[in-house]
């Protein structure tokens, strides 16, 4: 019997509320000290990777969401019986711990911004066309025609991320101003100028929603993106060294599991 | 209307999709889909995800107004 991992949760106590997982399987969580991890059982092999899989294991994220702090598991995550499972739990406990301790009470908020790239280029071209009409003219050799095509190219291309630093500095400073964290990537395609998550308290949503209602209202002729709130999904850290234990402390941590967490799930599994 | 509610739709999926297969947390499992499968399922995801503009052109329709995902 394997065991299908969905999340590790703040809580060694059961799920008060039904929830079913992939197949139709019931969640259940299998307590480790003072957390969890959520799992269901699975007999057959995984199938190929659908649509309504993905969405059946997020279902049961999001539902953990609701009333527990999560740490989502990796799709398709698969561990073969439950002393395998506690073993891992073990080693990882330290970090699953810290973990759900920095990720209290704040949600994952997606952010994606899509400028006109071609339109901004366009206006760039124009302005250094203006400079360039105001300054010597250069000869019209070829290897002249080829240094100024080059030169341009290059001064275009540095404008542009120049407009784009300016214009993510800005929205990041009203985003962060509610934000615990955040992970920014600029520029993955010419058009998706930012493609930014945040981590935001529950208590600061609703202001992170103002601000990012401001941004938008601010740059119409943008298009923008905005999602959750999710688990942490892009928040979860590891520390170099996997969170493994010592002995000791190994030792210490299988004092404080109770017989009654041993055994839970150990009839089927 | 309609087409912003589809297109809202799609765009969750990918946001959803990107999440679930390409982030949380990695653990010492049975990882049953080959590495190979995932690396193609990712890298999928990723283009779809930075491309979601050419979506849009490749649907016919422009990329109406700005999106906003209420979950």
């Amino acid at each position: 019997m394997k065991l299908y991992l969905y999340g590790i949760i703040d809580s060694s106590n059961q799920i008060k509320e039904s929830i079913y997982g992939l197949k139709g399987a019931g969640v259940y969580n299998i307590p480790f000290c003072d957390i969890g991890v959520v799992v269901s059982e699975i007999n057959q092999p995984m199938q190929k990777v659908t649509e309504g899989t993905v969405l059946e294991h997020e279902a049961v994220v999001e539902n953990l969401m609701a009333d527990f702090t999560v740490l989502p598991v990796r799709f398709q995550t698969l561990i073969e019986g439950r002393d395998n499972l506690l073993s891992t739990m073990q080693s990882y406990y330290r970090d699953f711990k810290d973990n759900l301790e920095r990720l209290r009470d704040k949600f994952e908020f997606g952010i994606k911004v899509i400028w006109p790239a071609d339109k901004i280029k366009e206006n760039i071209i124009k302005t250094l066309n203006k400079e360039q009409q105001k300054k010597l003219k250069l000869g019209s050799s070829p290897s002249n025609k080829f240094m100024k095509d080059k030169f341009d190219k290059y001064k275009i291309d540095k404008e542009f991320e120049a407009k784009a630093d300016k214009f993510i500095k800005v929205m990041d400073i009203f985003f962060s101003k509610f934000a615990a964290e955040k992970r920014i990537e600029k520029l993955k395609t010419e058009n998706l100028l930012l493609d930014a998550v945040y981590l935001v308290e529950k208590d600061k949503e609703s202001n992170f929603r103002e601000a990012f209602e401001h941004i938008k209202s601010t740059r119409s002729d943008f298009k923008y993106l905005f999602s959750g709130p999710w688990p942490a999904y892009n928040f979860v850290v590891f520390s170099k060294q996997s969170g493994l234990l010592t002995d000791s402390q190994q030792i210490d941590l299988l004092n404080k599991v109770t017989q009654d967490q041993m055994l839970v799930g150990a009839d089927s599994i | 209307m309609n087409s912003v509610v589809v297109k809202s739709k799609e765009v969750t999926l990918l946001e959803i999709l990107d999440r679930v297969l390409d982030k949380g947390v990695v653990i010492s499992g049975d990882m049953v889909i080959s590495v190979a499968d995932v690396d193609l399922i990712y890298l999928g995801l990723k283009v779809l995800l930075s491309s979601v503009e050419t979506i849009e052109k490749l649907r016919g329709s422009p990329f109406v107004g700005p999106m906003q995902e209420a979950r």
